[in-house]
């Protein structure tokens, strides 16, 4: 686990893009940079309580997050975060977390 | 408007659970079989095909025309799930107008089994499996379950909104032989069924079902005598509309529907029934939007005033939530099929008198945040 998640940044236009493309959407730039966004604040929240083809599926909390400065996220919640809250964010290989952050 | 039309549709049974022997393959068949008796086309006369499908690999186009005994000289394989269908049917229109094959096939269908369409669902795309699978997102339940939480909160809708959808296409399904849920629902049975991926619960979802569709485009006087063809007046496509940067509140239908009403010389209040994509009701409320049909967009009045006391005909033959998704392709392809027997007049039980103009829809392939891919096109009856 790390702290905080890379997102990509154009070098022409500065456009905050996750997760990479080819080329900025924006401007059709080539070069990236990467950049951390460290928290968001969570506009909508899911329960997935089923899962096709599984069973003895444990209910998971998944979130749509506005990042500071950055772009929309789809991430995973690993407490009881509710919609307003301030999270802070963390990455798992492409997988994208987030818990309330520390007072 | 196009000079070929559609003069024929065909459809196998759908089912939740295929039975041993029953294949992808099979139901294609199937269906293709009735879509040709129904065109009164003989399988020598087939030229052209266009397949879309999740299962049919390793197998590709060229193997299904193999399989289906067809020598063709126009072929294409999909892959825009939701608007397969109605992106192949403009290929096949300009495919029949420019002289590439004077009768084609288009096809879709699936038999994915649960299993099948759970693994599919974590491996849509690179961004899915990487993104969002690990997550245990639940597949598009989980993606559209926050894209129906945004549309709730921006245009003040409650649950029961949503269920007026599902009531009444549960009501047209009872007149459908082939939907796979055809008893009626009330509004407690919806409001008190299991939650999935809040706030959407069990009828909220599309149910996959294994199953094929397949329709026949040809020219006018192709058609069998006595039926009339089906006209194309408008088709308009969207393909990645905004880069996955908005809401998805909107589709990429709201890129063209303008431009698709002023080329069909028509406006939504002309249309007479209306089959549009319902994989989730909050998406068919976004089509519904964005092509112009929603007074003042106000999305609560519409489902209990114009959905809830049925003053339009939407989904006649139960769509996707009630008759079953056999996979994106055939569950769109099922939107033009029975525009296509309204418009006929074939309709059955669920005939709409007279009905004369359709509106039917694709939309699909869940990027990240929702799916980028939109179509629709304006159906007549021909002379």
């Amino acid at each position: 686990m790390s702290t905080g998640v890379t997102i990509f940044r154009c070098k022409g236009c500065g456009a905050a893009l996750f997760p990479q493309r080819l080329l900025c959407p924006s401007c059709h730039g080539t070069a990236f940079d990467e950049a951390q966004v460290h928290e968001g604040v969570v506009e909508e929240i899911a329960v997935i309580r089923h899962m096709i083809g599984q069973e003895n599926w444990q209910p998971r909390r998944i979130a749509n997050v506005r990042t500071t400065g950055g772009p929309m996220l789809t991430v995973g919640l690993r407490d009881e975060a509710a919609e307003g809250a301030l999270i802070e964010l963390f990455q798992e290989e492409g997988a994208l977390f987030g818990q309330a952050k520390s007072a | 408007m196009y000079s070929a039309a559609i003069i024929g549709a065909g459809q196998s049974a759908y089912t939740r659970r295929p039975a041993p022997g029953q294949s992808t393959h099979t139901f294609i068949r199937d269906a293709v079989v009735a879509a040709l008796r129904d065109a009164e086309i003989d399988a020598r006369d087939v030229h052209g095909m266009a397949v879309a499908s999740f299962s049919l690999a390793p197998d590709t186009a060229v193997d299904l025309a193999w399989k289906l005994g067809l020598s063709l000289r126009w072929l294409l394989q999909d892959t825009n799930g939701g608007s397969s269908a109605m992106n192949m049917l403009g290929h096949a229109l300009r495919g029949v107008d420019s002289g590439a094959a004077d009768v084609i096939l288009v096809i879709g269908g699936d038999a994915t089994g649960l299993a099948g369409y759970g693994k599919i669902a974590a491996n849509y795309n690179i961004a899915t499996r990487d993104h969002l699978a690990p997550l245990g997102h639940g597949g598009p339940n989980g993606v559209y379950a926050l894209v129906a939480s945004r549309q709730m909160k921006k245009y003040g809708l409650a649950k029961s909104d949503y269920g007026h959808i599902a009531i009444a296409q549960r009501a047209w399904a009872a007149k459908n032989p082939f939907a796979v849920y055809r008893t009626p629902l009330t509004m407690e049975e919806y409001l008190a069924a299991p939650m999935v991926a809040d706030p959407l619960s069990r009828y909220d979802c599309v149910p996959v079902v294994a199953g094929a569709q397949a329709i026949v485009i040809a020219h006018p006087d192709r058609a069998p005598r006595g039926r009339p063809p089906v006209r194309v007046r408008a088709h308009r496509a969207s393909f990645n509309y905004d880069n996955q940067a908005g809401d998805g509140l909107q589709t990429g239908i709201s890129t063209f529907a303008s431009d698709l009403w002023q080329r069909a010389g028509v406006a939504p209040r002309d249309v007479d029934v209306a089959s549009i994509y319902d994989d989730y009701p909050s998406m068919a409320l976004a089509q519904l939007d964005d092509l112009g049909f929603i007074p003042d967009h106000d999305l609560a009045r519409f489902c209990r005033r114009d959905i809830g006391e049925q003053r339009r005909p939407i989904n006649t033959w139960g769509g996707m939530l009630s008759a079953g998704q056999p996979g994106g392709p055939a569950g769109g392809l099922n939107a033009i099929s029975e525009a296509v027997l309204q418009l006929q007049g074939r309709a059955g039980e669920r005939q709409v008198a007279n009905a004369r103009l359709a509106v039917a829809t694709g939309y699909g392939m869940t990027m990240y945040r929702y799916g980028g891919t939109a179509a629709a096109t304006i159906l007549e009856r021909g002379e």
